[in-house]
């Protein structure tokens, strides 16, 4: 009986050290979670989806910044080098010079250079560019959509509401990982085989 | 020295309709709310190039086909009247009256498909040719072109089959055993040949009255007609904001030709189905753009023999067929 009772005094302090031994684990081990969660855990930014963009123009409007975060990216991959682009030019252009009258960019921010006979490639000058979409539309109509526009996260200052997000009708901005801020759409990604 | 002074009512009575005015504001602000500005500064209209006179349309819709697939590709007609559609995974052929006589299930999706004199269905899938018949048997399946091929045009003529391949560039000229006799329209800036230009997957070939080629450079706006052995023989371009031309990257998008030689085209960007002069004038309207979903592109057209016009709708699923307005 006594020899029982010994047993059963040592069974109740293993059952005690045992559990401050699992408490400190869990304890070391949640906390050691959490640390790492927020060192290696990935921040999230906001992000235009283009293929959703119905140029409303509110993203040229309604930024916190003067002039906007969201500026155009030019996927030259997709790019046909058109010389009649329709992201450059107005639809009613009288012809084909770079004259102010005759570009679709209100600030002139599209830059047209001569390659070859009969191609033409496209710059963006960042700091004209007011995000305001309408060379995107005009490319997305009569072109590839090579032309896209995308929070540049050089620029955002990534408020925890989005002041465009917050106006744009399509529901267009979505919150991307930091370390992947970019959603350009691409020849890959529509299905089809171009 | 004394001053006058001031009644307190003069100064009271302003006083108060200031305050008054400075209440009314901020009740404005508290209690009304203005509707925001939604106009967009920026806006991309192309409104004003998509009204069309009405006197300019020259057919009108007599019928329209839905056929139960989920994309449609191609279209093509036969001497019949028939009309196959090529949809995902399958061919469907209506006979003159709309109704569904057959439905082919074949292994891939035909981006294009014709139907020779002797009723052999030709597809491009993509980067190869197959031949089938009505009953649904493969005849002959033709070597790849490689991984960059995407077939989007294909004729017959004789023992020839003529392939547009918008992924290469260039058409190729095969004979009835899928043997490639030559290309047709490759770049050779040396001798100031500059090639298709094809942004996009817009690439469409016929064959003339007169047997000859006739191919679309898009790039360019173009119209080129080549002899088999690739020689060309004439061409023509209207590059157009307005309805006697051709804007974009890559329009027309696709042809077709009526039995005088004139040109039926539809394009992308300004969704419309026109007819041009074989001398390539502007000619009438087949189909206005409010016919179509903003956006819709792949009009694919075909015509019979009555020189009725097919558009296919990719966008609404449905072909459209239409018939000349009497009198134009």
């Amino acid at each position: 009986m006594a020899a029982d009772k010994s047993n059963k005094k040592i069974a109740r302090r293993d059952f005690i050290n045992n559990t401050f031994r699992f408490s400190l684990v869990v304890g070391l081990g949640g906390l050691g979670g959490i640390l790492s969660k927020n060192t290696l855990g990935t921040e999230m930014v906001w992000q235009l989806d283009a293929s959703k963009c119905v140029q409303c123009g509110r993203c040229a409007t309604d930024c916190v910044l003067t002039p906007s975060a969201v500026k155009l990216i030019h996927v030259y991959d997709m790019c046909g080098y058109c010389d009649l682009c329709g992201g450059y030019f107005r639809p009613e252009a009288k012809n084909r010079s770079t004259a102010a009258e005759n570009q679709l960019c209100p600030t002139s921010a599209i830059e047209r250079v001569f390659i070859e006979e009969p191609f033409f490639e496209y710059h963006i000058d960042k700091d004209l560019c007011i995000g305001c979409a309408k060379c995107m539309k005009g490319c997305g109509s009569f072109g590839n959509g090579s032309l896209q526009i995308q929070v540049n996260h050089d620029l955002c200052v990534n408020c925890n509401e989005c002041s465009i997000a917050r106006v744009c009708p399509s529901d267009a901005y979505v919150r991307v990982p930091a370390n992947d801020p970019y959603l350009l759409k691409g020849f890959k990604g529509d299905g089809k085989k171009i | 020295m004394k001053f006058k002074q001031m009644k307190p009512k003069y100064i009271l009575i302003p006083s108060v309709i200031l305050l008054l005015v400075v209440l009314l504001f901020m009740a404005k602000d508290l209690f009304f709310t203005s509707e925001p500005d939604t106009k967009n500064p920026y806006e991309y209209d192309l409104t004003k190039f998509k009204e069309i006179d009405p006197d300019m349309v020259c057919y009108e819709e007599v019928m329209q086909l839905k056929p139960k697939t989920d994309y449609l590709y191609g279209i093509s007609t036969d001497a019949n009247y028939n009309l196959y559609v090529a949809g995902s995974g399958n061919i469907l052929i209506y006979d003159v009256s709309g109704d569904l006589i057959n439905t082919i299930n074949v292994n891939d999706n035909a981006y294009c498909i014709t139907v020779s004199e002797t009723g052999q269905i030709y597809m491009g899938m993509a980067d190869h040719v197959e031949i089938w018949n009505t009953d649904g048997e493969q005849l002959q399946s033709w070597n790849s072109m490689g991984e960059a091929a995407i077939f989007t045009s294909i004729a017959v003529n004789g023992n020839s089959v003529y392939v547009a391949d918008a992924g290469n560039k260039v058409v190729y000229h095969y004979n009835q055993d899928g043997e490639l006799q030559n290309k047709i329209g490759e770049k050779d800036t040396e001798n100031g040949k500059l090639g298709f230009i094809i942004p996009s997957p817009y690439f469409d070939l016929l064959i003339g009255r007169d047997d000859e080629l006739w191919i679309v450079n898009p790039g360019i706006h173009q119209f080129e007609s080549y002899r088999s052995n690739g020689e060309m023989i004439s061409s023509w371009k209207r590059t157009s904001m307005q309805l006697d031309g051709f804007s974009g990257c890559c329009n027309p998008s696709h042809i077709a030709m009526l039995s005088d030689g004139s040109f039926v085209t539809s394009e992308k960007g300004i969704e419309r189905v026109k007819i041009h002069e074989p001398t390539g004038e502007f000619k009438c309207v087949v189909a206005t753009p409010d016919q179509f979903i903003a956006g819709t592109t792949d009009l694919d057209l075909a015509v019979d023999s009555k020189d009725r016009i097919y558009v296919s709708d990719p966008k609404k699923g449905v072909v459209k067929v239409y018939d000349k307005v009497d009198g134009k």
